[in-house]
């Protein structure tokens, strides 16, 4: 096997690289450590981001006045199928307020009852029981999000989908009418998607 | 898309009382709108953030996703689209590199050898290509001409690179691996996006839209078009094989999770500079529907059907077009007992019209091929952690009428984050065109008069593999493997004739299958999570391939015609997000050296720099074969290319 050029030439350089990076990065970050965490946090931004989402959005719904026994009812938000969001979730709305209510997280599992929820979230892990979840929510007025492909059709009022990388949402005007859930209009500009559900 | 006139004060009424955190969280706003990374943000600074800041943040990071491939029998290397993004490649093979089990050559301007263990030549015929579930390789030698297969880059979701036999699922002519580059859905790939770049050895550019088309569909278009330079020789003079070539495409998706269809094209022509007199051409375009249903029982179907036209003109050597249609069918049961069953079928057909020369022939120069297969697969849940797959695939083809494909896998996941698999699996390569219907040269007498009796290439494989996750922030990938091969292509004399030799009249030869051997290896590699924005990667692969002449075999040249594979490759990469605007990315890639014809072994160091100016507009520097003024990859030395130093400055900008 012939070289033309030899190796020992080649070495000296790539490690002057090497160095040269690590240098670079010890001076930029501090002394590298191995951070056990972040090979954990692999979707972790994006259920962050989404819980922030969740939270925020119950400042631009109207309920029906039925949803609220006494004015300093809380709004509770109720998690299904999506561990990492509920987590992100309940450190969100720790010390804030919506429209003056305080904020509650639930943890929900399947067959769980639904009363006294405002606003339901349905992972994609739950996704195959969209239909029954989102029959079920409609007469309560409860504000159903979901982040599965197409889940607007099967009756979920606010959807989650990546664009280009970033977490947008759309939204199912024909979903939220059945509910008696008004949108701000402020809410409506922001998404991604409107669909009032005419064909 | 909403445009945001002020982001400190969308989306917040306030009263004075809340003013100084407001200007806090202007801050902080200005700090995300300016900066696309934000790895350390919590969901307490998330939660100041108004909406419209929130429908900003890039959610992609250095760190891999959670692998859905995770539980995977196989040896499966996932590309994603951060890591195409971050490598600064340009063109798909140069996008393959990044895979540490595939061998990827350049033989020129615009050629590629790729295999995975071994057998890699400009004509390997191993590995089984698909581009969103379209095949792209050619009936004509089994393989794939690399000059025409393309997507645009930055829709591209991930790229499947499995080394090993394709098993039940992907068929005859996946012996040595599958590779399937997947594209973004057309809901993720929304709004418009303006690429244009420009260095020493290319220049080139891409665009894309995508909107909504009725109810509940989306749909994007896309055009690219680049133009590369020659390359060189060792001794300084030109290569002529400088080319350009322009695309476009288009893919619409309707429906989601529990039914969906989804409707894409592409077209593509290009000039291709060459040794002779004239310019090569090609052009080709292709249209796939792709349905499915998820049924009241619980099953799924998946239909595909898909159209595919190609053009090559290689003036004073050959014309080729070549027209193909396929269908395909699979059904997934719902899981019953420990039993989930897959199967399906599909039909392919394809129409082949050639132009022969004074220089080669593939008689009859026009051929209609047909193929079709059945499959069958079944995944039994043996206990808790143990899962044993059992699979087979009928496929008969137009050569050798039926062939058999069985694969079984065994798949042991004491933990969660940890599986041992092996498998066992019989492949083979269906004879092609380049088999059974060349003479050389165009006209009587032959030196070549094709392969009247070649049949199919045999494998039977074993291979034993690790995954694992064993500490939270390493990931590592481990496959042992030993093919037996059987009945590989070989040069024979035809009955009562003399081969000698390829070049001299008077010889006559047929092609045989008299050459058979062994291949043994460990593919390996993993990843290192150092901090939360970086990540150190790598993989190695040792290749120990072991080929003979069958007794009675004539062959003049022997196993030497049917690969050139280096004994060991290896890579080391580096991505690094500096600061929140800065990402260093740094690729180290070493391959050993070819047996022959010998090329060297060489070391190549990629670098990239990006840096995102303002919210939506990145710039990027490539700087490849760093420290290298120029290394050959493929080919003889008096002819073979070189490639040298590159430099290549991208605009991106997300409108």
């Amino acid at each position: 096997m012939t070289r033309v050029e030899s190796p020992m030439t080649r070495w000296p350089r790539l490690a002057a690289v090497l160095m040269l990076h690590a240098a670079f990065l010890a001076f930029l970050s501090g002394w590298p450590r191995a951070d056990a965490r972040a090979a954990e946090d692999t979707e972790t931004l994006e259920q962050r981001v989404k819980a922030a989402y969740l939270y925020k959005f119950a400042g631009y719904i109207e309920w029906p006045a039925k949803s609220f026994s006494r004015s300093d009812t809380p709004v509770t938000i109720g998690v299904m199928g999506n561990e990492l969001l509920a987590a992100e979730l309940i450190q969100a709305v720790t010390g804030r307020t919506v429209n003056d209510r305080v904020v509650t997280v639930k943890r929900l599992k399947a067959g769980d009852s639904l009363a006294g929820i405002h606003v339901l979230f349905i992972g994609k892990t739950e996704s195959a029981r969209l239909n029954q979840l989102a029959q079920s929510a409609q007469p309560r007025s409860i504000l159903t999000v979901t982040e599965s492909d197409g889940a607007l059709a099967h009756g979920s009022v606010i959807n989650f989908v990546l664009n280009d990388g970033r977490v947008r949402f759309e939204i199912a005007l024909d979903s939220a009418e059945k509910s008696g859930l008004k949108l701000s209009s402020r809410l409506l500009a922001v998404a991604q998607e409107v669909r009032t559900g005419m064909p | 898309m909403t445009r945001l006139e002020n982001p400190a004060v969308a989306g917040h009424t306030s009263s004075a009382a809340h003013r100084p955190a407001r200007t806090l969280t202007g801050a902080l706003a200005v700090m995300v709108f300016v900066h696309g990374h934000t790895a350390e943000l919590r969901v307490s600074d998330l939660a100041d953030l108004s909406l419209e800041q929130l429908a900003n943040i890039e959610v992609t990071s250095v760190s891999r996703r959670a692998e859905r491939l995770a539980d995977a029998p196989a040896s499966i290397y996932v590309i994603t689209n951060e890591d195409i993004r971050r490598s600064g490649v340009t063109s798909l093979p140069e996008a393959l590199r990044l895979a540490p089990n595939l061998e990827v050559a350049r033989t020129s301007a615009s050629g590629y050898a790729i295999t995975a263990r071994g057998f890699n030549s400009t004509t390997a015929n191993k590995l089984l290509v698909l581009i969103d579930g379209r095949s792209v390789y050619t009936p004509l030698f089994s393989g794939v001409f690399w000059d025409a297969q393309d997507v645009m880059l930055e829709d591209v979701e991930r790229i499947e690179v499995i080394s090993g036999p394709g098993g039940t699922l992907w068929g005859a002519n996946a012996m040595n691996g599958v590779i399937n580059v997947i594209t973004r859905q057309a809901q993720a790939t929304q709004g418009t996006v303006v690429n244009v770049g420009g260095g020493n050895l290319e220049s080139g550019g891409s665009f894309r839209y995508g909107g909504r088309v009725a109810a509940d569909g989306h749909y994007r278009v896309y055009g690219k078009f680049f133009d590369r330079e020659n390359t060189e020789r060792a001794n300084g003079t030109e290569v002529p094989d400088a080319w350009h070539k322009g695309q476009i495409g288009f893919r619409a998706d309707w429906g989601g999770a529990s039914r969906s269809f989804t409707l894409q094209g592409d077209a593509y022509t290009g000039k291709l500079d060459q040794t002779q007199p004239g310019k090569t051409t090609i052009d080709g375009m292709n249209l796939l529907g792709r349905w499915f249903q998820r049924l009241a029982g619980g099953s799924d179907i998946r239909v595909q059907t898909y159209l595919d036209h190609t053009e090559r003109d290689v003036p004073g050597t050959f014309r080729e077009e070549l027209d193909i249609f396929d269908l395909e069918f699979q059904q997934a049961l719902p899981r019953a007992a420990s039993h989930r069953i897959l199967w399906g079928g599909g039909y392919r057909y394809a129409r082949d019209r050639v132009q022969n020369s004074a220089v080669l022939a593939f008689l009859p120069a026009d051929r209609n091929l047909d193929w079709a297969n059945l499959f069958v697969q079944d995944e039994i849940r043996i206990s808790e952690t143990v899962e044993f797959t059992a699979g087979i695939k009928f496929e008969r083809n137009d050569y050798t009428g039926w062939e058999t494909l069985p694969s079984l896998r065994l798949a042991w996941k004491p933990y969660a984050y940890q599986l041992l698999w092996t498998a066992l699996s019989r492949a083979v390569r269906a004879p092609s065109r380049l088999d059974r219907d060349l003479f050389v040269p165009g006209n009587p007498p032959f030196v070549l008069a094709g392969g009247p009796d070649f049949r199919s290439e045999i494998a039977n494989i074993l291979e034993v593999g690790y995954r694992g996750q064993p500490l939270s922030a390493v990931s590592f990938s481990i496959t042992a493997f030993y093919h037996d091969y059987d009945h590989l292509r070989s040069l024979e004399p035809a009955p009562g004739g003399t081969c000698v030799s390829l070049a001299a009249p008077g010889n006559t030869c047929v092609l045989g299958n008299l050459i058979e051997g062994t291949s043994k290896g460990v593919e390996a590699w993993g990843a290192y999570q150092v901090m939360r924005a970086w990540r150190l990667s790598g993989g190695v692969v040792f290749l120990d391939l072991d080929l003979e002449r069958k007794p009675g075999s004539l062959d003049p040249t022997g196993p030497v015609a049917l690969g050139n594979d280096p004994a060991y490759q290896w890579q080391l990469r580096s991505s690094h997000n500096l600061t929140d605007k800065h990402e260093l990315d740094i690729l180290v890639r070493s391959i050993g050296a070819l047996p022959g014809p010998d090329v060297p072994a060489y070391t190549a160091v990629d670098v990239r720099l990006g840096w995102r100016l303002i919210r939506d507009v990145e710039l990027s520097l490539t700087l490849q074969n760093l420290f290298d003024s120029s290394h050959p990859e493929f080919g003889a030395p008096a002819t073979r290319s070189e490639y040298q130093r590159g430099v290549f400055l991208k605009l991106s900008w997300r409108i």
